[in-house]
């Protein structure tokens, strides 16, 4: 298998860099077949990259501990299913995977892309050949996933322990994925500028493969987050780890260009900017390939650390400079079909967004290599983690979410004082209805209170569209539901786009609860004893073994039960007199109004030859806040280290998942008319 | 070119005021709760509210990237028991900060302090910001600008509701008297 594996790899190495240099020779000299065997050979790295994988897979599956990435991340107590996680668990294999994503994604798209892109498509195949060869050239030379042992271990030793979830079959690839894929539409625009093809056929290609890419790497990053929180028990579901956000940080700048690039298919304006959008997206995807193979800052994430880094900075050095020489080169001819008519105009608050986004993506590029300059600048180490990000990231992206509100609802071009009037009046109204409610009913911190307002505001202003387009086909004689389905079927990059933004909101309205409001206590329970917390009694009822060959490992049954502050104020006073918001008591016989609602079973292990924790939180949730319980430590004496939390609306956090997804769907789904069905006043200027 | 009625001046006039006083609002209430967040201080916070705040503000020395919040490692747990004893002799949060800072170094804050070198880390979200903003303000006034000198565009696409209802019934491709506009757009 390991040599199946090397010569496939050693294969591609050569039809890779046959493919890019027979596309460009192709152009210079004119031989239409070499286009053509370019063309092909990119298909056949796209085999020979899938027996690759196969041969590393079947290596997993067969034991084969003769190669050493497979002894070092699985044993023969692995469970099967773990062999998809296992492939991409470590450095080698990752990389093997992200060319696996590159090569598929790159057929599919030459093979699909429209014939109009025919003059363009030998130098986006030379950018896709050249982007492979380099992870061949790694996966030959630098990272082999088929490296043999010296002497072939009798067991492995084993997958790391924190992979061993059933979000690690999906959130690595999907952050990956969503990483690499960004190559995509950058070599369709990018094999446009060279050919000067400036008109705008390659931007619904490349709008098409953005949002595929932007919508795969956001769904990878929710359910990372998803995963931090149930099974890390970090307590948090988002770190600002350099990790996390070198993946943030590429999403950031796609999300602004999803949405410049309608403005210039539907108005022939931004062409420079979406240009430039991209090249930025695509550097930051190589900074994060950089950052996690070996990059200079630390993070918690410890996986797949080594010395690539500095090939992956070469790489990445080069891309920026590849990117910004041809752009530099291509600027003269990259002029707007139309100039911009107002500020109260949809262009310019898509043109105020990008810039927003385009802020929080430094300002957090910013924290990322602030402790680098602090290093080099005057030898001090500093940290820049949450705290910082929160402060200095959190104004920025509620005016993005403010702009969230507003873009939509202005016209293209400009508006009227009238249109204005007719559009914002209900949701600003909705939006300090909100703020005023909530200060009257007592709701502490003001910067909450405000976020919560304008998270309303936006809400109204969606609803108040899709109300108003679903009352009028609803008198057109369609039932409600068929009504609103219509107007979300016709126009479906706008109306996908709503379901986007409400997810967000959800998101919002998760992060908003969690990071105002959460309340914890810690503690220690015996067997019988119960904790307390605001209106909660989490009862420690019984404990299990779980340990297995590789593992120490507990959990623990716990009840939980509501209860009425007044049958405890005795214990609420001393607590607080004391400072702590939370006690725990001897005796757990029910009190009158403790009312029963439910089992969490918390899991605590240690794996050994990882010398490595890793807990599973025990959650009670509903949509109004969560009880989150993680048992820190199994003690000495018996009893049971908890940290105790009460979560506001941390539910929602997971329930915007199938609304983001859902909304890229239909946001994508093809619709060939309405590209053409342009704007009414301006469909003749915008032919072409 | 399709001609419709120019914008009137007074209109336009008006929607701008419409806007400056919408944008005076949202600036007094940003500044409003800023000035409330502003007055809230340690003293409205529970001892054990406080030490998990400390606790999200401390690095723990031996884990990478994690606060000792986060973390459950042994130094994580000695240095929350440390915070608590410090909280409970009445420290201030400066005050533990500095106690770790002495004897762990900078490095153990989790975010940069406010003064110094590490004032940088602080201005520049508020530069990036203000020039950011100021950058896309400033094109958009260019690009207008441009327009006056190519075209004089007098046309008006305001999208009022009832014209909204009528791209709705367009976008849907509906049995509506603009089908003939449709299919003259198919011919692009």
């Amino acid at each position: 298998m390991a040599d199946l594996g090397l010569m496939s790899v050693l294969l591609g190495l050569a039809l890779s860099a046959y493919a890019a240099t027979a596309s460009v020779v192709g152009v210079k000299k004119r031989m239409p077949e070499l286009l053509v065997s370019s063309s092909r050979s990119l298909h056949m790295t796209t085999l020979v990259t899938v027996v690759a994988s196969l041969a590393l897979i079947t290596a997993f599956v067969q034991n084969d501990f003769a190669i050493k990435y497979v002894s070092d991340h699985s044993n023969t107590v692995m469970d099967r299913a773990f062999v998809w996680v296992a492939f991409y668990a470590g450095n080698q294999g990752s990389l093997l995977f992200i060319l696996l994503v590159l090569v598929v994604s790159s057929s599919l798209s030459i093979w699909l892309a429209p014939k109009r892109l025919a003059r363009s498509m030998p130098w986006t195949i030379a950018i896709l050949g050249a982007t492979q060869f380099f992870y061949f050239f790694v996966l030959a030379f630098y990272a082999s996933p088929f490296e043999l042992n010296n002497v072939v271990p009798v067991d492995g030793r084993g997958i790391n322990p924190l992979l061993t979830h059933p979000g690690m079959f999906s959130h690595p690839p999907l952050l990956m994925g969503g990483l690499i894929t960004i190559t995509i539409p950058f070599a369709f625009a990018s094999g446009a500028l060279i050919a000067g093809n400036y008109g705008d056929d390659w931007i619904d290609v490349a709008r098409v493969t953005s949002i595929i890419s932007w919508g795969v790497l956001g769904t990878g990053m929710l359910l990372g987050a998803w995963w931090a929180y149930t099974i890390l028990g970090w307590g948090g579901y988002w770190a600002w780890d350099p990790i996390e956000n070198v993946a943030l940080m590429p999403w950031l700048v796609m999300t602004a260009f999803i949405h410049s690039i309608m403005v210039q298919k539907r108005r022939g304006m931004f062409r420079m900017w979406n240009i430039a959008m991209l090249n930025i997206g695509f550097v930051l995807a190589q900074l994060g390939m950089f950052i996690n193979r070996g990059g200079p800052v630390v993070s918690v994430h410890s996986f797949a650390s080594s010395t690539l880094g500095v090939i992956f900075l070469s790489f990445m050095m080069l891309s920026l400079v590849f990117a910004f020489a041809l752009f530099l080169w291509r600027m003269p001819e990259l002029k707007s079909d139309r100039a911009m008519e107002s500020f109260m105009s949809r262009e310019a608050s898509f043109l105020i967004n990008n810039f927003l986004f385009l802020a929080v993506m430094a300002v957090t590029l910013w924290g990322v290599l602030f402790p680098l300059f602090s290093d080099l600048a005057r030898d001090v180490s500093v940290s820049v983690s949450a705290p910082y990000f929160d402060r200095a990231n959190g104004p920025i992206l509620l005016g993005i979410v403010l702009m969230m509100g507003i873009g939509p609802l202005l016209p293209w071009r400009k508006s009227s004082a009238r249109s204005l009037k007719q559009w914002f009046v209900w949701p600003t109204i909705v939006g300090i209805l909100t703020i005023i409610v909530l200060v009257l009913l007592g709701v502490k911190r003001p910067v909450a209170i405000l976020s919560f307002g304008v998270v309303a505001f936006v809400a109204a202003a969606i609803l108040e569209e899709w109300w108003r387009g679903t009352v009028s086909r609803h008198r057109a004689g369609d039932n409600w539901a068929l009504a609103w389905w219509r107007l979300v079927n016709g126009n479906r990059p706008r109306h996908g786009g709503y379901i986007v933004h409400i997810s967000i909101l959800m998101l919002g309205l998760g992060i908003i609860g969690t990071n105002f409001y959460q309340q914890r206590t810690d503690g220690a329970l015996g067997l019988g004893e119960s904790l307390v917390i605001d209106n909660y009694r989490v009862e420690y009822v019984s404990n299990g073994d779980a340990s297995r060959s590789d593992r120490i490992a507990q959990w623990a049954e716990m009840s939980v039960f509501n209860i009425e502050r007044d049958d405890y104020i005795e214990e609420f006073e001393f607590a607080e007199a004391q400072g702590a918001d939370g006690f725990t008591i001897k005796d757990s016989s029910l009190r009158p109004n403790d009312e029963y609602i439910g089992q969490i079973e918390p899991w605590h292990g240690f794996y050994l030859d990882f010398n490595m924790a890793s807990v599973r939180s025990g959650i009670r949730s509903t949509i109004a806040e969560d009880l989150y319980v993680i048992p820190r430590d199994f003690l000495a004496d018996g009893r049971i280290s908890l940290a105790v939390s009460i979560n506001p609306l941390a539910w929602w956090l997971w329930a915007s998942g199938p609304f983001f997804v859902i909304g890229t769907m239909v946001a994508l789904w093809p619709q060939p008319s309405v590209e053409r069905r342009k704007m009414p006043t301006s469909s003749k200027e915008v032919g072409n | 070119m399709d001609v419709r009625s120019p914008i009137s001046r007074t209109e336009w006039a008006s929607s701008f005021f419409y806007v400056r006083k919408s944008a005076w609002l949202l600036g007094m209430l940003i500044a409003v709760s800023v000035a409330l967040s502003g007055c809230l201080t340690e003293d409205d916070l529970s001892l054990e509210q406080r030490s998990h705040q400390l606790a999200s503000e401390l690095m723990c020395p031996v884990c990478d990237g994690q606060t000792i919040d986060g973390s459950n490692a042994q130094i994580s747990q000695d240095m929350r028991a440390k915070v608590d004893e410090l909280l409970i002799s009445g420290k201030t949060n400066s005050e533990i900060k500095d106690y770790f800072v002495v004897r762990y170094g900078e490095e153990i804050l989790a975010a940069p302090s406010r003064s110094g070198f590490n004032m940088l880390a602080w201005i520049a979200p508020i530069v990036i910001v203000a020039g950011a903003l100021a950058i896309a303000l400033w094109t958009i006034r260019n690009m207008r600008r441009s327009t006056d000198q190519l075209v004089a565009s007098t046309e008006q696409s305001t999208q009022s509701i009832d014209e909204f209802l009528e791209q709705v019934d367009r976008d849907l491709g509906g049995p509506s008297p603009r089908s003939t506009e449709n299919t003259e757009d198919m011919k692009d």
